[in-house]
Order: structure tokens, then C-alpha cells, then sequence
């Protein structure tokens, strides 16, 4: 691979390229493009649960092996769980908390866009499969949330769908109680 | 003595060429030595600061700087005198160079009526612009400081860390290339096969670690000046503000 002329190309690059350059490096900073972030969240989508929340402290592993286990094979991935007619609300209440923390963190190896996404998905999925709310969040919030997920051109069917659904029956059910 | 003697080879020569170093101790041989290495690595902004504030200096700057390098800084102490509570680094330095040259060239007035101060009055203000060259240059010497480090470390051997090497190769292609020389976005499919990557989450680690390599270099190149923790992420926060700032201001 070509060699890359750190002091020559510094000395001679302008203020502006500066300026992208530190803002790219900020951990957070935007750097994938959207086919790209669609192919993060597909493979996020297909990545078995257990391994991704296998990371929570041990008497949670424990029961997550046992809702997981419950399921037989049908809840083997994020995607399995979100389809499923019937999510167990502890396995939806440990994706979001994961999700969540996966935002929170710098140093989370998952894009802070697909992390958003699978922390709104969560939320919609209780909502609209279980109608259990598991996040603080106000009708507002959470509209203008799941709004903004099934904006990203990356998300396809049928988590499109679900975000869809949820949010047409979040417009029927009238303010959180 | 060049920029270039001074910048590009880190074995050159120390800038303290008349310094007996026997007579120095143990904690003032170190001192002198940091200072040394400071001095080859910032000359250029220095020089920057120097020629723009004292254009009529322009022919003597390198032989100024040598002198204020030897006489002012080495012998009074001067490292002792920079607190890092009580301001940069970068503007005591600033500060030191231009009191220096005042100094001198008043002396200079005195013993060779010709230099009128008159004359001296239109290098004399510090202007913005001049300010800002040196900053700019400042930050560009810390960054391609950061990089030869990063590459340097990423290229190591005996890393520890596996895929050191692509993690290097990862960041230039993703960050450096494209931002510093409008290269496209290497399509991601090519990224996968380029580095051999298992997953989509496996490229986002790799470029994770990268930036935390840069990150981790950044904070060192820094700190070496800084010297302490909150007078270096100050640093950088002040340094990328300032980059911003001149971002929205020139191309």
C-alpha cells in the first residue's frame, strides 16, 4: 500500500482540512456512509444475542440463556426477537440498555447511528408487540425517535415496517399515562 | 542552521552546541535535553512567529533563534519560569522570543545608532495575522508530529497488538487520504477484502482503534510541552478551537 507524507502533506494543508481531519478523529465523529452503516446494521441484525449481551454481569447472563433457551431457536439473533409476535420483555429491556450504552460509550465498537437505531427498535417493538413502554421517554420523544430511525435511508424492511406500525399505533393511543 | 536541520533529523546535532554538558547535573542535563528536543521540533512555527513579527529580520532568523535557543532559554532558567498553571506553553514561548528580539534589537539601537526604533515600530505590533501563522504552524507540527509517531508505532514489530500494521493502513485510507488529499472513499466491499475483515463491526474496531492510537499520540506529542494532564487537554481543546475558528475564516 503507498506511503502517506504526514509532514509534507500537513505543512502544505489548509486551514480547513485541519479542521475536518480533528473533528473526523473525535471517536464519535461520523465516518461510514450509509451503505456502509446499512451493512453494520444487517450484520447487527443477524449477530447472535447471546453474544452481544452475553457482556451484562452473570445472573443476567444466566437468565438471558434461559429466556433465550425458552425460545428454542426461534430467538437467535436481534432480528428473531424483534419479529417475534411474542418478545420476552427482558430480552427487548436488555437490547435497549445495550443499545444505550453502546451511544453512551466512545469507546463502543458499534457506530453511534446503528446503536440509536437498535435502541429505538427496542422501544417499538415493546410498544407495539407487548404495549409495554420500557423507556422513559414522552410520546414526543419517542415519536420524534422513531421518526428519525425510519428516516435513515440504510434501514430497510421490515424494521421499516415495524417503526411504521409502531408509530401509527402511537398516534391512535393517545398520550402516555 | 536550516529548518531543515533542525526539523527533519532527529539525530541532528543539539541545538546547544556550545553547552559544556559535563558541568550541567543530572536534572539539568535532562531539562536541556527536553528543551532540545522542543526547540528542533517547533522550530519552524518559532521561525514562522519571528520572520512575520520582524520582517525586516527575515535574513538573521535562524541565527536568532539559535542564540535565543542558547542564551535566553538554557541560561536563566527559563523552563522553570513556564507554568503550566499560569498559561501555554506556546504563548510564553511566543512571549519569550518576542521579548528577546526587543531586547536585542534595543541593545542593537544603543551600540549601532543606524537601526532607528522608528523603523522597529512597524515590526513591533503583534499582529493577529502573525498570531495566527504561528498557531497554524504550531498545530501542523503537532499533527505531523502525532502522525510519524502513529506510523512509526502502528509499523513497530514488536507491537503487541495484532493488525497493528493494517490499523495504520485503515486510518490513511479512511481519514488521511481523503481529507488531506480529496481522494474518494474507498468503497467498503474493497476495504473488506483489502484487509481480510471477518465483519461490517470488525471494520468500525479497527477504525475505533486507530483513532484511539492517533488520540493516544496527540496527547503525548502534546504533554511533552504541556507537561501536565489539564494543561494538556486544554491544549487540545485550545488548539482545535483555534482550527475551527480559522476553518470558518479562510479555505
Amino acid at each position: 500500500m503507498s506511503e502517506f507524507d504526514s509532514a509534507g502533506t500537513l505543512f502544505k494543508s489548509a486551514p480547513k482540512s485541519l479542521a475536518a481531519f480533528l473533528a473526523a478523529g473525535e471517536e464519535r465523529a461520523r465516518l461510514w456512509q450509509p451503505e456502509e452503516l446499512g451493512a453494520i446494521f444487517r450484520h447487527q441484525m443477524s449477530a447472535p444475542i447471546l453474544v452481544d449481551l452475553g457482556g451484562f454481569d452473570p445472573a443476567t447472563a444466566a437468565r438471558l440463556k434461559t429466556l433465550t433457551h425458552a425460545q428454542s431457536l426461534l430467538l437467535t439473533s436481534f432480528l428473531d426477537l424483534f419479529l417475534h409476535p411474542v418478545p420476552p420483555i427482558e430480552l427487548l429491556t436488555l437490547t435497549k440498555d445495550f443499545a444505550k450504552g453502546n451511544m453512551e460509550h466512545s469507546d463502543s465498537s458499534l457506530p453511534n447511528e446503528v446503536a440509536a437505531v437498535l435502541y429505538y427498535v427496542s422501544i417499538a417493538t415493546a410498544f407495539l408487540r407487548l404495549d409495554r413502554r420500557i423507556s422513559q421517554l414522552s410520546d414526543a420523544e419517542l415519536k420524534r425517535g422513531l421518526l428519525w430511525a425510519k428516516g435513515q435511508p440504510w434501514v430497510e424492511s421490515p424494521i421499516q415496517n415495524l417503526l411504521d406500525e409502531a408509530l401509527q399505533k402511537l398516534a391512535q393511543a393517545g398520550p402516555k399515562p | 542552521m536550516s529548518f531543515g536541520d533542525m526539523s527533519s533529523d532527529p539525530t541532528a546535532s543539539s541545538i546547544f552546541p556550545r553547552t559544556d554538558w559535563a558541568e550541567l547535573g543530572p536534572a539539568a542535563v535532562a531539562d536541556t535535553a527536553r528543551l532540545d528536543r522542543l526547540i528542533r521540533l517547533y522550530w519552524t512555527p518559532l521561525k514562522i512567529f519571528l520572520v512575520s513579527a520582524f520582517p525586516s529580520l527575515k535574513d538573521q532568523a535562524d541565527v536568532l533563534l539559535q542564540e535565543f535557543a542558547e542564551d535566553k532559554i538554557l541560561k536563566t532558567g527559563w523552563l522553570q519560569r513556564a507554568d503550566p498553571e499560569r498559561g501555554k506553553f506556546r504563548d510564553f514561548l511566543k512571549i519569550s522570543l518576542r521579548n528577546f528580539i526587543l531586547d536585542r534589537l534595543s541593545r542593537a539601537e544603543v551600540k549601532h545608532a543606524p537601526l532607528s526604533l522608528d523603523e522597529l515600530e512597524v515590526d513591533l505590533p503583534a499582529q493577529e495575522e502573525t498570531l495566527e501563522a504561528f498557531d497554524l504552524t504550531w498545530v501542523r507540527t503537532v499533527l505531523a508530529e502525532t502522525l510519524r509517531r502513529m506510523e512509526t508505532d502502528c509499523k513497530d514489530p514488536a507491537a503487541e497488538q495484532p493488525r497493528r500494521g493494517q490499523i495504520w493502513d485503515m486510518f490513511r485510507i479512511r481519514l488521511l487520504e481523503p481529507v488531506f488529499n480529496d481522494a474518494p472513499q474507498v468503497p467498503y466491499d474493497q476495504l473488506i477484502a483489502s484487509f481480510g475483515l471477518k465483519s461490517p463491526t470488525d471494520a468500525s474496531n479497527m477504525l475505533l482503534s486507530a483513532k484511539r492510537i492517533f488520540k493516544t499520540h496527540l496527547t503525548r506529542v502534546i504533554k511533552d510541552y504541556a507537561e501536565q494532564d489539564a494543561a494538556t487537554a486544554e491544549e487540545i481543546r485550545a488548539l482545535e478551537e483555534f482550527i475551527a475558528r480559522l476553518a470558518r475564516k479562510m479555505p
